[in-house]
């Protein structure tokens, strides 16, 4: 069942030379964006797969962490945005919060509505690059503390999740003033490194995300085979056993549910950079059980397959959706395929696939030395 | 008494809302004791256990390894105290491969950021090997836990005890649901384990409990009936009485 450590490597290494090469082929700039954000479901993939493969924690609100990822990068580059700047304030001003400003407000981020000053260091691009990747942590930090170390497991924390994505999804439309509620933030500038613009539409960006998904993808592998990511299996099958063992249960679910959190606000931030926008759609209920059926579909208990089933439904999704017969019917398409995937193939496309390989490699070792494929 | 105590429980005893499924019991280990509890089903014998290894919080009483008080403190930290316990129904990582269970098992640092390294120690690994021979499982150590027959469950979850090396071992029906052959094997593991370790088993099977028995103690309704050496047990009129019947120990 175990496939040898080489055609793992082998795996992730031609996914990664794939990325890397993708440029090659495709040159139209609009798929080359396509494929970036495809690249981001990707990492969100891997997050799943990190929580619900290798914690047993079914996270039903992923979008949360993704979200404030996003929202965080995109409050930075809304202030970097050209009509920002041009607000004639002295401070870059959101043009938003001006058309909603009350009459004789002060035309300033410190005071044009009551919560406007949490703007304020945004105005520094890497202060929301900071937020991005430390906010959805913290909250994960604050939820898995509250949920493990209470022991509440299963479905409940399924449940929990859920409600919460669609919680802070209110709050974030509530807050209107200073999050354009449901219109989202949109019009932003480019990220900037060291004076070198992301245009969305270039292929550096493309390599950004691509780079980022390998590193997310590699670093996520090492990750689960540590000791820590042993013993987090072993949780997941057993946390009974593993707390008699004497491990610190909650401490390792928390630790890797703030890694999943982690992974998924900086593909939140990554999608910014590629979509050129952040919406409470990241927030809804649909878009968070989505990412489930990525995982499901490519298979929960293996990273690069989650990562693999991500890009994939979206790839044939967006080609789906391109005939206006199937864009309704791909909705049907995607639920049915998650129906027989949960009940037929319960690995998901990674486990066909190991399946494949070691009977393959089975034979051949039949073939070489009959005695020792016997004991596999 | 020229040995030391290696588990002191004293006065012991949970309150389940007005029921007491353990009312004051007292006894105390010593260091490399094998000790058979006894006891009819509702004796309280599991529910003992619970309350050594941390399952359940006790309203009275105290429990002591060594001298390190260990009352109602965290069911891990109770581990790291010293007390390994196998449970009635056997739990292993099933998903993992064997050794891959006893590798968990055998790492002894228990923290997060510990363990963000790879692989494990060579002596861990000895340890996983010799654990590996002692319970038989060396030909199936590449397998998966969960593919494992009952009784070589069992014998995982007792060669994970072992490789934890805790200085007490608390095994819950170690013989439940085996064969005759696999009661043997089982009898000679847990003898192999005497005097390395100090070893409190609840059990039922008497034919089992001479096999490995030095010292008993009964329970009967969650109180210490009687105790002693086996030949004294099986003549005790009360425990005849209350626990074996008219027709003595089958």
């Amino acid at each position: 069942m175990t496939l040898p450590r080489s055609v793992t490597i082998a795996a992730y290494a031609s996914f990664v030379a794939a990325l890397m090469l993708l440029p090659l082929v495709v040159s139209d700039p609009f798929w080359l964006n396509r494929f970036a954000k495809y690249c981001v479901y990707g990492i969100l993939g891997v997050s799943i797969a990190l929580s619900w493969g290798y914690a047993g924690v079914l996270n039903l609100g992923q979008g949360l962490f993704f979200g404030l990822g996003a929202y965080m990068i995109a409050m930075s580059l809304k202030l970097a945005s050209a009509t920002s700047l041009q607000q004639g304030s002295t401070t870059p001003l959101p043009d938003f919060m001006l058309w909603n400003s009350e009459p004789g407000a002060v035309t300033d981020l410190c005071c044009i509505n009551k919560g406007s000053f949490l703007w304020i260091p945004f105005q520094w691009q890497w202060f929301g690059v900071a937020m991005g990747l430390a906010l959805p942590t913290l909250v994960a930090g604050i939820l898995g503390a509250v949920i493990f170390r209470k022991r509440i497991a299963g479905v409940f924390v399924s449940i929990i999740t859920l409600a919460l994505v669609l919680l802070v999804r209110l709050v974030l439309i509530d807050a209107q003033p200073i999050t354009n509620g449901f219109n989202g933030l949109t019009d932003l500038g480019w990220f900037t490194v060291a004076g070198f613009e992301f245009d969305p539409y270039v292929t550096p960006t493309y390599y950004l995300v691509a780079v980022s998904l390998s590193v997310v993808l590699i670093g996520a592998r090492l990750l689960v085979e540590t000791r820590a990511g042993l013993i987090l299996q072993a949780i997941r099958d057993d946390e009974n056993r593993a707390r008699y063992l004497g491990f610190d249960v909650p401490a390792y679910q928390i630790f890797f549910f703030c890694v999943s959190a982690l992974i998924a606000g900086f593909a939140g931030m990554l999608y910014v950079l590629a979509a050129e926008f952040a919406s409470p759609t990241f927030m809804d209920l649909t878009f968070s059980i989505t990412m489930v059926v990525w995982a499901a579909v490519g298979g929960r208990s293996s990273i690069l397959g989650a990562c693999i089933g991500a890009m994939l439904i979206n790839t044939i999704e967006a080609s789906m959706s391109e005939s206006a017969t199937f864009m309704e019917a791909w909705k049907v398409v995607i639920g049915l395929m998650f129906i027989l995937v949960v009940l037929y193939l319960p690995r998901g496309i990674a486990g066909v696939v190991k399946d494949g390989i070691g009977r393959l490699l089975g034979r051949r070792a039949v073939a070489a030395a009959p005695v020792v494929a016997a004991g596999e | 008494m020229s040995n030391k105590s290696a588990l002191t429980i004293e006065e012991i005893g949970v309150d389940f809302s007005g029921f007491k499924a353990v009312d004051g019991v007292s006894m105390v280990v010593e260091e490399g004791e094998l000790r058979v509890l006894l006891g009819a089903n509702g004796a309280g014998k599991t529910t003992l256990m619970d309350l050594v290894s941390g399952k359940t919080k006790s309203t009275q009483g105290r429990v002591f390894v060594e001298d390190t008080e260990i009352t109602n403190r965290e069911e891990h930290e109770i581990a790291r105290a010293g007390i390994g316990r196998k449970f009635q129904i056997p739990s292993v990582f099933r998903d993992l491969t064997v050794r891959r269970n006893l590798e968990v098992a055998s790492c002894l640092t228990p923290g997060v950021f510990a363990n963000l390294g790879f692989g494990f120690p060579a002596e861990d690994r000895d340890r996983v090997d010799e654990a590996l021979e002692l319970a038989g499982l060396r030909e199936q150590a590449g397998r998966r836990a969960g593919e494992l027959s009952h009784g070589q469950t069992q014998w995982l979850e007792l060669a994970m005890l072992i490789v934890q090396n805790r200085k007490i071992i608390l095994l819950d029906e170690p013989t439940a649901g085996m064969t005759q052959a696999e009661t043997f094997k089982t009898s000679q593991i847990i003898n192999g384990l005497k005097g390395r370790h100090t070893l409190v088993v609840v059990e039922h099977d008497m034919a089992f409990v001479r096999e490995i028995a030095e010292k008993i103690t009964v329970l009967h309704l969650g109180k210490v009936l009687a105790e002693g050496r086996i030949h004294d047990i099986e003549r005790n009129e009360e425990v005849r009485r209350a626990y074996l019947g008219s027709k003595g120990i089958a």
